[in-house]
């Protein structure tokens, strides 16, 4: 009979019980709530509740706004897979030899990591305007100027310019992400291959890549989240009117505290978490099925 | 002896009770010389009532508008609100959720003794007051006066004359109209006066009210004028780019002509400059009288409001005389009540021109219910953008209006 000394059963419980509790009613609690606030009317659960069964969702399906929302999210997933990943990777491989200032760049690179989003965003605000901006004047001065175009003024390219502001602070997160993963690249591996004659591509391909693999997994699925629940940027760079740049997060926010109807502003909000949710569980499946066969 | 140092004690207690009489207002006047000019108001009151314990709570603006509903219905609700008058007020009446203000909370004993009669159904809800009007400023269109001296341009009375100055500023490479659409409310300004210059107050306000559909000809008229300044090329290149002070600059700089804004506009005219900026009243387009639109802002009571007795006597106040001019004179506004001091030639002047209108809008956002008007502002931005396609984006924007009005009731 094995005894633990002085520990009973319910011990870890009463020393979660405080965490635990503050998740229920932080949390879980207003998840099941804003749940329930999609099946009501407007702003019924101010002035006393009506329900509306899927009306809300039904709305979803036949508005122009909300699909122009799920679009501009999925060029936010796309681009953020498509380029943060590759340029944090190469950005990491440069940074992983050392060389003279590497640290400086390094610290260059990272800094954008470290600004609050309304910071950000005021920055490329005035980056991004049409007359005194530095990108038109960039583009003016190497003689395009029919390229510099109104970025944040022109339905055409709004959504386009703020996914750039995003994916700029995007790189340097991927980057540390990976420096952290290529530290788990054993060196003897890679000089082994080199011996062996593999060419410097063969060796990425064969031997790094594979080896971050875990390190591209959490980068993938911090992306695809961050992309997902785009907001701040396009609130401070749009001055809260998004409107070509809408995405599910800002027209959520927009239906439920400008226009005051919480029950399709919720409804919105239960469509952007089922499919944050899909891509979660998706991640957590893997982990778990990677724990088990260790 | 004692006997009578313990009831007057207990008469200290009484009158100690009744000097904490609290009465707690909430403020969106967060700017500086609002925020201070509205304590100097409070602490005026404060000494004319030592019974009343006022406490000012000040949220920023934006905040402020989306925690109302909030504050209107919490369990402890304050007892004084600053707010908007319109249907920005009549939607909460509405739901039952404000006091109203009998005829004798007024000083003059009714509404129309301090304030002009026009400006009641603005403050009233199924004729009961609910609003008690502080002050308003008017809208116009700011131009540049230099630039048109420079160019011989007198400031044109009717749409074929302002066409024609748009025409000349165009020619020498001066952007005709400002306008920072980023900020979309600008846009609906353009709304309010082209509607009622071409339709009439009456269609307005059947527009506003969602009773008229965004297609129907006489709107479709309206907002083909607006296309045809953006087809012209008469509006500021960029404008969806610049927020509405960033679009001051080119009026005071003279790279653009004319700018249509409200009063408040010239707070972002640097004082050098002011003299250089002046306004003209919307010009006719083919109806004998004209509209303005004359924003109102104000004060009301949640009907869960702790003390409203002490709440209609802070309003009571707010209404006279020397409480507005306290406020407005200081800050250029123009005061609700009729006795109101006039703070300046230039108030004298936005003053006549509404008098002689036939017809006073609040503005689009505060006389349409906000999602209506949000989307009506986006859609005229982006008809600025695609002038050519306006018929489209209005039949977009009609279906909205139909769930929009049916889901208020």
């Amino acid at each position: 009979m094995k005894k633990s000394i002085g520990a009973p059963p319910w011990a870890p419980w009463a020393f979660l019980a405080l965490p635990l509790i503050l998740y229920a009613v932080w949390v879980i609690l207003p998840i099941c709530q804003s749940l329930a606030f999609a099946f009501t009317k407007r702003d019924s659960i101010v002035y006393g509740i009506q329900w509306v069964g899927f009306r809300n969702f039904a709305r979803l399906l036949g508005d122009p706004t909300f699909w122009l929302a799920i679009k501009n999210n999925i060029i936010w997933l796309a681009l953020f897979l498509l380029v943060p990943i590759p340029l944090g990777l190469g950005v990491a491989m440069l940074f992983n030899n050392e060389h003279r200032g590497n640290k400086v760049y390094k610290t260059l690179f990272y800094l954008p990591m470290t600004l609050s989003f309304a910071v950000i965003g005021t920055i490329w605000m005035w980056i991004y305007s049409p007359d005194f901006g530095v990108l038109n004047g960039f583009l003016r001065a190497i003689g395009l100027e029919e390229l510099a175009k109104p970025w944040l003024g022109d339905k055409r390219y709004m959504t386009g310019a703020l996914v750039a502001v995003g994916v700029w602070r995007q790189v340097p997160y991927v980057m540390i992400l990976y420096l952290a993963g290529l530290k788990g690249v054993p060196a003897e591996l890679v000089e082994a291959a080199m011996i062996d004659g593999a060419t410097w591509g063969q060796r990425l391909r064969h031997i790094v890549i594979p080896l971050l693999a875990p390190a591209t997994v959490v980068a993938m699925t911090i992306s695809i989240i961050d992309s997902l629940r785009a907001f701040d940027i396009i609130y401070v760079m749009t001055n809260t009117k998004a409107r070509a740049a809408e995405v599910l997060a800002s027209y959520m926010y927009t239906s439920a505290f400008g226009y005051s109807d919480f029950g399709y502003g919720s409804a919105i909000a239960v469509v952007q978490f089922l499919i944050t949710l899909a891509f979660i569980l998706v991640y957590i499946g893997r982990v778990l099925r990677d724990e088990t066969e260790r | 002896m004692r006997k009578a140092s313990l009831s007057l004690l207990a008469l200290f207690g009484i009158a100690a009770s009744i000097g904490a009489q609290p009465l707690v207002v909430q403020s969106y006047m967060s700017d500086e010389a609002p925020k201070n000019a509205f304590a100097a108001l409070v602490a005026e009151f404060q000494k004319q009532n030592p019974a009343i314990k006022v406490t000012v709570n000040t949220v920023a603006h934006e905040q402020f508008k989306t925690q109302l509903v909030n504050y209107l219905t919490a369990k402890d609700a304050p007892d004084v609100l600053t707010w908007f008058a319109g249907f920005r007020m009549q939607q909460y009446a509405m739901k039952g959720l404000l006091e109203p203000l009998p005829e004798s909370t007024f000083p003059g004993g009714s509404f129309v003794k301090e304030f002009p009669a026009a400006f009641k159904p603005a403050a009233s809800y199924n004729s009961k007051i609910y609003f008690m009007p502080q002050s308003w400023y008017w809208w116009a269109v700011y131009y540049n006066k230099d630039v048109f001296a420079q160019y011989k341009l007198s400031v044109p009375k009717t749409w074929d004359e302002f066409l024609s100055v748009c025409e000349t500023l165009k020619q020498n490479g001066v952007a005709p109209v400002s306008i920072g659409a980023k900020d979309t409310w600008t846009a609906g300004g353009w709304f309010d006066y082209m509607n009622v210059a071409v339709n009439g107050g009456t269609a307005h306000q059947k527009l506003t009210g969602g009773t008229v559909s965004y297609t129907d000809p006489s709107v479709l008229k309206t907002f083909g004028y607006i296309a045809d300044l953006a087809k012209k090329g008469y509006i500021l290149e960029n404008a969806a780019s610049y927020s509405w002070q960033e679009a001051v600059t080119p009026l005071v700089e003279g790279t653009a002509g004319m700018y249509l804004m409200g009063q408040f506009i010239m707070d972002s005219v640097p004082a050098d400059k002011k003299a250089s900026i002046d306004f003209f009243s919307f010009p006719k387009v083919g109806r004998p009288d004209y509209g303005v639109d004359t924003p109102t802002d104000g004060f009301m009571i949640p009907a869960k409001a702790k003390n409203k007795a002490a709440a209609k006597k802070f309003l009571a106040f707010i209404a006279t005389k020397k409480a507005q001019d306290m406020m407005n004179v200081t800050l250029g506004r123009l005061s609700a009540n009729m006795t109101g001091a006039i703070p300046n030639a230039e108030a004298e002047r936005g003053l006549a021109m509404v008098k002689g209108a036939a017809f006073a809008a609040q503005f689009y956002d505060r006389d349409a219910p906000e999602e209506m008007a949000a989307k009506g502002m986006n859609a005229i931005v982006d008809i600025l953008q695609a002038p050519d396609s306006y018929k489209d984006i209005l039949t977009a924007l009609d279906k909205e209006r139909v769930r929009i009005y049916a889901d208020l009731k």
